[in-house]
């Protein structure tokens, strides 16, 4: 169980240095603006460790909590990638790197985060890598069609992550020490680590 | 069985500590910031070694070393990191990484018990020292995002190995093993030691 | 009762706009620009090319390349004594220009075609002979491609597995079903492709529609309490109405103009890309369903009706679009 684990990790990780935004431009040219929406979050890594560990809390914290985020993780996909559009591109290293520290912080230390709050920060997530998805636009990319797509696998990349967790946990009175809730709290040290590492580059860069 | 899985670990192990650490330099973009990522914590043998040493001495401390210490190490080398990239400089940082690894590796080869807070404070300063390092040199060039998920998936898998080894207490040969072990790398630890001692002289 | 009525009318509006969102991609998979190129030997080596179709971007606008012997300059090219054998590409395949097809009339010897499209836009023109080893390959690369393509732009195959999913729930019932549909629509996805039977597309296609329609009723009656005729027997109603989409498949893969005997296989290969996908699709709503389980979040009681008022709006929008496609021919 435990190999197997850790070699789709390393596999998911070859994938993604292999996997890059060009890539996600080829599926646009051969299934169209909906595609290359669904895809362009999947091949970029900023996307992949925020949304991770956003449904990763979410579902730590169990469904009664964690069912709200799926309506509201995609519509802050859609006000973000709005937002962008009209506001010109920014650049959200900064602003990627300050909520991998407090989500993966809040994560280590297995705190139980209110509703609103998680709800709050995954609005917050979702409005950064939004506007960061739109960014690179090409002006013929059909805006509607690829803000469809993007809804769509936020929708499901984070109803499945937090079912997935929530299934890893098995139940949320699970002692804290566990080797189950260690495996998720130390995911949380390590995402809080990258958005450290991360952070301090952008700023001295 | 289980036997059979350290010697391609080992292999693969080896074989990166071998490659040239400019290796870890050169390229740039995602994917060359994660390879220079995952490469800087295992390129350095000095390096290497104490991160294995940690994970070690975690898993004989037993509970709750065993499990603080996965959750919060990583952040703590961050916290070293960042202090590396803004160019903070810390005293002595060859001296303190080799030293490092011979006071860890005697810490393991005596099965020395500290009371947790200690044992915390004294890995937490070395760890301060070891991700300074790494973020001192870091390349410029690198996708940051890419960097940090390499780094600090390297660094935790290492750890792991560490944990992973360090089970092996449970049994008396094992105990040995690791004992020998401990040895092994203070004595590699103590020809850094030379070497950056000398530096000065 | 106002009240509901007015929750009905909203839910109304909102699936318009979803349907207008997503008819691009659905009426672009169903009538691809496609481009048909023929070039015809008149000497040894020469040939004079000329578009039969023009893609829609316009003839002059491809970025056609031929192998590095041949010497092109359109109407005319010239490849010397070794003749037309090595890679054709088009580069600039895009969202305007899905498909090119190109034919080759050589002087002695069968026609023979070349598709080129998005998925695949590099093809290798071997010389007269038996097909070999890379035929093959390159066939099945093209049109495995071709066919995840297909199902994965068709929205409304994919609405009406969803439908038949919702109905059948998960399990060997929905084993059982999956498999019906997957049984009619290759039969008649073959019998179509071998021009044993033919349906004029328009209607077709507003019929496709009309069959998700059905679904969508069939999903609010099992929610009364009825019991219809799909929830009793879903492998029927798969079957037959996989005879229709099967049909709608063909569509796809006519006019591309291959060789006969090529064409069994390329219709196998078709067949498998679109079960690939297919197989995705339902793998994907299958995990969906159960994670949904997991975090205990099901449509809440007054939104129950939600989804199948959702597929039904959506068919029919198309079934009246697709209707006014039909006299606007005739």
């Amino acid at each position: 169980m435990k190999p197997n684990l850790l070699r789709a990790a390393i596999a998911a990780l070859m994938l993604l240095a292999g996997g890059n935004a060009a890539e996600a431009h080829i599926v646009a040219a051969r299934l169209g603006d909906f595609y290359m929406g669904v895809v362009h979050p999947l091949t970029d890594l900023g996307d992949v460790v925020l949304w991770t560990a956003t449904g990763v809390l979410a579902g730590t914290l169990g469904g009664a909590k964690g069912r709200w985020l799926i309506p509201v993780f995609p519509l802050g996909l859609l006000t973000g990638l709005l937002l962008g559009q009209m506001l010109g591109a920014v650049s959200t290293q900064l602003a990627d790197a300050a909520m991998m520290l407090a989500l993966g912080m809040l994560l280590a230390a297995a705190a139980q985060v209110p509703t609103v709050l998680l709800c709050a920060m995954a609005f917050v997530v979702a409005m950064i890598r939004g506007a960061a998805n739109g960014a690179d636009l090409a002006p013929e990319t059909d805006r509607v069609l690829f803000a469809a797509g993007l809804a769509c696998v936020g929708y499901a990349a984070i109803t499945l992550t937090m079912a997935l967790t929530a299934a890893f946990r098995r139940t949320t009175a699970d002692s804290p020490t566990s080797w189950r809730a260690i495996a998720v709290r130390a995911l949380g040290g390590w995402i809080a680590a990258i958005g450290l590492m991360m952070g301090s580059l952008a700023l001295a860069s | 069985m289980s036997f059979r899985l350290p010697l391609p670990l080992t292999t693969a192990i080896v074989s990166l500590a071998l490659m040239q650490p400019a290796l870890a330099h050169e390229q740039a973009g995602v994917a060359g910031g994660l390879v220079s990522g995952l490469l800087h914590p295992v390129t350095g043998i000095d390096h290497l070694i104490a991160m294995v040493a940690v994970g070690i001495w975690g898993a004989q401390l037993g509970a709750p070393a065993i499990w603080i210490l996965p959750i919060t190490f990583p952040l703590v080398m961050a916290i070293g990191g960042v202090l590396g990239v803004l160019h903070v400089p810390l005293p002595f940082p060859e001296v303190m990484i080799a030293a490092s690894a011979v006071i860890l590796g005697l810490a393991v080869a005596a099965r020395l018990r500290l009371p947790f807070a200690a044992a915390a404070v004294v890995v937490a300063v070395f760890a301060i020292f070891h991700g300074h390092a790494h973020g001192a040199e870091l390349p410029r060039a690198a996708n940051a995002l890419a960097y940090g998920v390499g780094f600090v998936t390297a660094t935790g898998l290492l750890h792991l190995c560490g944990i992973a080894i360090g089970t092996l207490t449970r049994w008396p040969a094992g105990e040995r093993l690791i004992q020998g072990l401990g040895a092994g790398i203070a004595a590699i630890g103590c020809y850094f030691l030379a070497q950056g001692v000398g530096a000065f002289a | 009762m106002s009240a509901i009525r007015y929750l009905r009318l909203a839910l109304l509006a909102v699936t318009l706009a979803l349907a207008v969102l997503m008819r691009p991609s659905a009426v672009s998979a169903h009538e691809a620009a496609m481009g048909v190129l023929e070039f015809r030997e008149v000497r040894p080596g020469a040939f004079v090319g000329r578009w039969s179709i023009e893609p829609s971007i316009g003839a002059s606008r491809v970025d056609l390349r031929v192998p590095p012997h041949c010497f092109l300059r359109l109407p005319e090219m010239n490849c010397g004594t070794k003749g037309l054998v090595g890679p054709i590409t088009i580069t600039n395949l895009g969202s305007n220009m899905s498909v090119v097809l190109i034919k080759v009339v050589p002087i002695e010897g069968e026609p023979r075609s070349y598709t080129i499209s998005t998925a695949n836009p590099v093809v290798s023109v071997l010389g007269t002979g038996a097909p070999t080893l890379e035929v093959w390959l390159e066939l099945a690369r093209t049109y495995v491609n071709y066919g995840i393509d297909h199902i994965l732009l068709g929205a409304d195959h994919l609405l009406f597995v969803l439908g038949l999913i919702w109905i059948v729930g998960g399990g060997w019932r929905l084993v059982k079903t999956i498999t019906a549909f997957t049984i009619g629509h290759s039969a008649s996805l073959a019998a179509a492709a071998f021009g044993l039977i033919g349906v004029p597309e328009r209607p077709l296609n507003a019929c496709i529609a009309l069959s998700i329609a059905f679904v969508g009723v069939e999903i609010v009656k099992q929610q009364r309490g009825e019991i219809g005729l799909t929830a009793r027997y879903p492998w029927i109603v798969a079957f037959s109405f996989g005879l229709v989409h099967g049909i709608g498949f063909a569509s796809a893969l006519a006019g591309l103009g291959l060789e006969r005997r090529l064409l069994p296989a390329a219709l196998l290969f078709f067949n498998i890309g679109v079960e690939i996908g297919q197989l995705a699709f339902v793998l994907l709503v299958l995990a969906l369903i159960w994670a949904h389980r997991r975090l205990d979040a099901v449509v809440p009681r007054w939104g129950e009706a939600l989804p199948a008022y959702l597929i039904g709006s959506v068919s029919m929008f198309w079934f009246f679009g697709r209707l006014v496609r039909v006299f606007a021919v005739i």
